[in-house]
């Protein structure tokens, strides 16, 4: 009976977090969306995914043991994220080209390379994340670090060039009419050898 | 005090149903092969997504970042620094981290030291998904659930070879309900939330998301010059998608439509597996629902294998 009672208040507790966190990222991207709701309902979803963050102890100090403790049982648990996948709407993505600029004057082109399709995915996941990050010093330090590993492959090369750049897809009708997808330049980075020498390290 | 005896007595008898371990079985095997199949596709690629200096991006840097939120979440960098103190290179451990969670993932497909096995497949694949937080994605997400659903529930069952080496009593049937029961209520959740979130933008209903979702790098395995063909059936599939996944938590549970909805659920994760080139993620879920409710539809030797009725108030009774 001791049993049954300890695992209901751990189902309990378990599953409030599952539900609230998933509540909490579904107003979250209503709030971002666009979606199919009336534009009335961001300020709701709004000032509702922030009720929830206090209730959730989220807008604690990162320092708060509460916070703390929550946050560890959640990443343990994997349910730290809710379940949002290509939703509302599918986004476009991202691309990451490293221009190779060497000491006589020749130019290679580079993009970041694994070895499989499964490594692949998370390659593009990395982009994504740096495409969709609105810190400007964590996407640099991250281009940054690309462009370190594909200099240790290049060691000749003088400067590198990371372009970053959104590929807007093409919708049916587009597609149908020749067009492909479109890419626009959102940041450029330039990196050379004096520089790479005397970054900081990371930490 | 019948009044308010009676929803939690309805409760108790929800949440410990009498039941098997098959469905241990098919969690174990499943996330055995997936935990296997996971590290034999980054064998090439592990040192060099989860490296701290030589790598693609510095592993430090996403050990640094889980550090704000928490200190006590496992990550490399605490195998890597305990490896330093015995003088092993973080080359070193982490292919040992690798070869540990292969062998982990092997272990649980045969059934041996299940409790080790399953603890040491849940840590370690933590450790690489925390500290590759930058590289890591949906199916990530998902192992770590089963993994820790896994590790909790009351190994080992009776098809793993533990059991038949030690000879092994039966678990209490009543823990085995609830560990199952959990998993279910946690797919309906996320389904429900899936399919709601989908619901919600205007791609999903006029069909453009699914055009994008299938010809987004690096997921367009098949050509948009094939996919064009099908452009009418975009609308009803995208539709039925997140309709079939806000139906779940509701028609997953009636005998009458469970085997139906389990199906179409299965067969819409082998179609993303298929058409968009994520094996593993369709793999995990397609575990996880089989796992949950798939033991009791499925029959061997003729015979069922799990719970005799479904409704859980007459199980427990």
């Amino acid at each position: 009976m001791r049993r049954k009672n300890v695992c209901t208040a751990w189902f309990a507790l378990h599953f409030l977090l599952i539900v609230s966190f998933s509540c909490r990222d579904t107003l979250r991207l209503v709030t971002q969306g666009p979606t199919i709701l009336p534009s009335s309902f961001k300020d709701f979803s709004q000032k509702a995914e922030g009720i929830a963050s206090i209730a959730l102890g989220q807008r604690l100090a990162a320092s708060n043991p509460v916070r703390r403790a929550l946050t560890t049982y959640l990443h343990l648990a994997g349910i730290e994220t809710g379940y949002g996948y290509f939703a509302p709407n599918v986004p476009g993505t991202y691309k990451l080209v490293f221009e190779l600029h060497y000491p006589d004057g020749r130019m290679e082109y580079e993009l970041p390379q694994v070895s499989n399709a499964a490594a692949g995915l998370r390659v593009m996941s990395l982009l994504d994340q740096i495409g969709r990050t609105k810190h400007d010093a964590l996407r640099e330090i991250l281009v940054k670090m690309l462009a370190q590993s594909v200099w240790r492959e290049h060691p000749d090369v003088k400067t590198i060039r990371a372009v970053l750049e959104s590929v807007t897809l093409p919708s049916v009708r587009e597609f149908e009419q020749g067009k492909g997808a479109s890419n626009q330049v959102l940041y450029t980075y330039e990196f050379s050898v004096s520089e790479e020498r005397n970054e900081p390290e990371v930490p | 005090m019948n009044r308010i005896s009676a929803p939690k007595e309805y409760l108790r008898a929800f949440l410990f149903p009498t039941g098997t371990d098959s469905w241990l079985t098919v969690l174990r095997l499943g996330l055995g092969l997936q935990t296997t199949l996971y590290s034999l596709s980054l064998r090439n690629d592990w040192n060099y997504l989860l490296a701290g200096t030589s790598g693609l991006i510095n592993r430090n840097l996403a050990d640094a970042l889980l550090s704000v939120e928490s200190r006590f979440v496992p990550r490399l960098g605490w195998l890597v620094a305990l490896g330093e103190h015995v003088g092993l290179g973080e080359g070193t451990v982490l292919s040992a981290a690798w070869i540990c969670l292969l062998i982990a993932g092997c272990s649980l497909l045969i059934g041996f030291t299940c409790r080790v096995s399953a603890i040491l497949a849940w840590f370690l694949h933590l450790c690489a998904a925390k500290s590759g937080g930058f590289v890591s994605y949906g199916v990530d997400n998902f192992m770590t659930i089963g993994l820790f659903y896994l590790m909790l529930s009351p190994l080992p069952d009776r098809h793993s070879l533990d059991w038949h080496l030690r000879g092994s009593r039966p678990q209490n049937p009543q823990l085995l309900g609830f560990c199952r029961r959990v998993l279910q209520l946690h797919l309906c959740v996320i389904y429900f939330f899936s399919g709601f979130t989908k619901c919600l933008g205007s791609g999903w209903w006029d069909g453009s998301s699914l055009w994008r979702a299938l010809i987004r790098p690096p997921f367009n395995v098949i050509g948009p010059e094939m996919l064009v063909r099908w452009k009418y059936l975009f609308p009803v599939a995208a539709i039925s998608i997140w309709a079939l996944e806000i139906g779940y938590p509701f028609l997953i549970w009636s005998s009458k439509t469970r085997k139906i909805w389990l199906i179409c659920i299965c067969a819409l994760h082998a179609g993303i597996g298929l058409t968009m080139g994520m094996y593993l993620f369709a793999l995990i879920m397609i575990v996880l629902n089989m796992a949950a409710f798939g033991p009791g539809l499925i029959c061997v030797n003729g015979a069922r294998i799990s719970l005799p009725r479904w409704n859980a108030l007459s199980s427990t009774r």
